[in-house]
């Protein structure tokens, strides 16, 4: 399976027109697009990808928001802001908002080119390893106690994933937007792998509890259980008559999350074709009432937290905020703190009163930022509440759960 | 003036532009011709107060329920952008980066005289 690099940009022609003249680099990187920021998000969901080239100006979310929510989920994936709005300081702004890279179009498809494949040199700078044993090799990188990312491809499913790992431990894993335990398991019961090694590792924070030896363990016995069931299931079906249509029911349980069909080519068709797939996917998601980024962990706190809130209960504003936030963001952590604070009332007064003179309706929420870095969300009620946001968290994901 | 400000006007979705001083005199505006304000009404509002309430705060944005307010202090006093809710608003933020070094160098009021002196003549 070849690395693929996902182009976003609002102008189907240009990037019909790019991923034609990228097809020259065909044997070293596949092309997927989306049209839009929305349709992007829906694609990283569903596959793995290994590069984000976007353009900055698109129609609803543009490049800025898709790159502030690939930061947040995604934050071992590298995006290269592509742009006409070339301006002395959008360069700057770009970089400072966590880009890897930045183009002026127009450019050269040699110029696009040679940035992609810098990008994804650099995601296999310690080297490439196929065939391997992935529990010795892990083994391997505990031993030396090494800092790394390694992307793993699954070459039976046509899938991949990433393992985290500091000073020797293992301390988180990604399956498209899945974090944790559970993602490290999969990538662990996969049996035909092969090993890109970046000498970086973009997490410092523990996720995964627990020592390698033991989710190694973990995993070697869930990867049993799915043959066990493989191979009844063959079984079965063999009796029935089914046998080849059952197929490697294995890989099937390893690719219960694999996208649909991917011919590995740069194909705008069959490009267009999946990412309608993952359209109807993100559009599905909208409709169930979940934001953009929102995924299963996030999901299941919401679950918890309908269930603790009893129809009764009486909670404070403040309470009642606190488990919005939880509600819609999971275990992010860009929440400082929630209180009331009357000194802010002046500030909401005079607002709603320009709100009034434009004709903006009611005010719902302010956004200020302090000299100090210090950022707030300021929401009006009966006691204004107070949202205090931690220094360099996504502001719009954290007005987005309260508005 | 109307130069400077041309890019974060052509901006979909935003209706307009104010600029004050530090003691939050009106300077400037500006609206696209789509967006109906009244000029007037706006000149009832007392904005020193709202910029003093503002004070100590560098970037502000206001959300209502059919509008954004994006608010942008420097040293040259306050930007206001006036947004429908469907703007960009990074885009704004962007293009209100890009203008701070320009509007920085100039001082509000006699400066803005020699900036729009330049500009249209």
């Amino acid at each position: 399976m070849l690395p693929q690099v996902l182009i976003v940009d609002d102008d189907q022609s240009w990037l019909l027109l790019i991923s034609k003249e990228l097809e020259a680099y065909a044997a070293s990187f596949s092309i997927r697009i989306a049209y839009s920021a929305e349709k992007a998000l829906a694609l990283l969901r569903q596959q793995h990808i290994m590069l984000v080239i976007s353009d900055l100006r698109m129609p609803g979310m543009d490049g800025f928001d898709l790159l502030a929510q690939i930061l947040e989920n995604y934050p071992d994936l590298p995006v290269i802001i592509v742009t006409a709005y070339d301006r002395p300081k959008t360069k700057e702004v770009v970089f400072r908002s966590g880009a890897a890279g930045y183009l002026t179009k127009p450019f050269a498809k040699e110029q696009l080119g040679r940035e992609i494949t810098k990008m994804l040199h650099k995601k296999a700078e310690g080297g490439n390893l196929h065939n391997v044993s992935l529990e010795t090799f892990l083994q391997l990188v505990e031993m030396e106690q090494q800092t790394c990312t390694l992307q793993v491809i699954n070459k039976t499913g046509k899938t991949g994933g990433v393992l985290f790992f500091r000073d020797g431990e293992l301390i988180n894993a990604r399956i498209c937007d899945r974090q944790g335990k559970k993602a490290a398991y999969e990538i662990l019961s996969w049996s035909n792998v092969s090993v890109s090694i970046e000498n970086a590792c973009v997490f410092s924070e523990k996720i995964i509890e627990g020592d390698l030896q033991a989710i190694l363990l973990d995993a070697m016995r869930s990867k049993d259980e799915n043959e066990d069931k493989a191979r009844q299931h063959t079984e079965e079906a063999g009796e029935a008559g089914e046998a080849g249509e059952a197929g490697d029911f294995a890989a099937e349980a390893d690719d219960s999350q694999a996208f649909a069909s991917q011919a590995g080519n740069s194909s705008a068709e069959t490009e267009a074709e999946a990412e309608d797939e993952a359209q109807e996917l993100s559009d599905n998601s909208s409709k169930s009432g979940e934001g953009e980024g929102v995924n299963a962990s996030e999901k299941s706190a919401e679950s918890n937290t309908e269930l603790s809130e009893g129809p009764e209960e009486q909670i404070s504003v403040v309470e009642s905020i606190r488990r919005r936030l939880a509600r819609v963001l999971g275990n992010y952590r860009g929440v400082e703190d929630v209180y009331t604070d009357g000194t802010w009332d002046a500030l909401l007064t005079e607002s709603a009163k320009i709100g009034e003179v434009f004709g903006f309706g009611q005010l719902n929420v302010i956004y200020a930022s302090k000299a100090e870095k210090r950022q707030y969300l300021v929401v009006p009620g009966e006691e204004t509440t107070i949202i205090a946001i931690t220094a360099g968290a996504s502001r719009d994901r954290i007005i987005g759960a309260v508005s | 003036m109307k130069d400077l400000f041309k890019d974060v006007l052509g901006i979909e979705g935003v209706h307009g532009v104010l600029l004050f001083t530090e003691n939050g005199n009106l300077s400037f505006s500006q609206f696209t011709a789509v967006y109906q304000s009244d000029e007037n009404l706006i000149k009832t509002v007392d904005w020193s107060v709202v910029i003093n309430e503002l004070s100590g705060i560098t970037e502000a944005e206001m959300m209502f329920d059919a509008g954004r307010l994006y608010f942008r202090k420097s040293s040259f006093g306050c930007l206001l952008v006036v947004l429908d809710d469907h703007a960009p608003v990074s885009m704004v933020r962007l293009n209100c980066e890009v203008l701070m070094p320009t509007l920085d160098k100039q001082k509000v009021g006699k400066g803005f005289g020699q900036l729009l002196r330049k500009k249209i003549f």
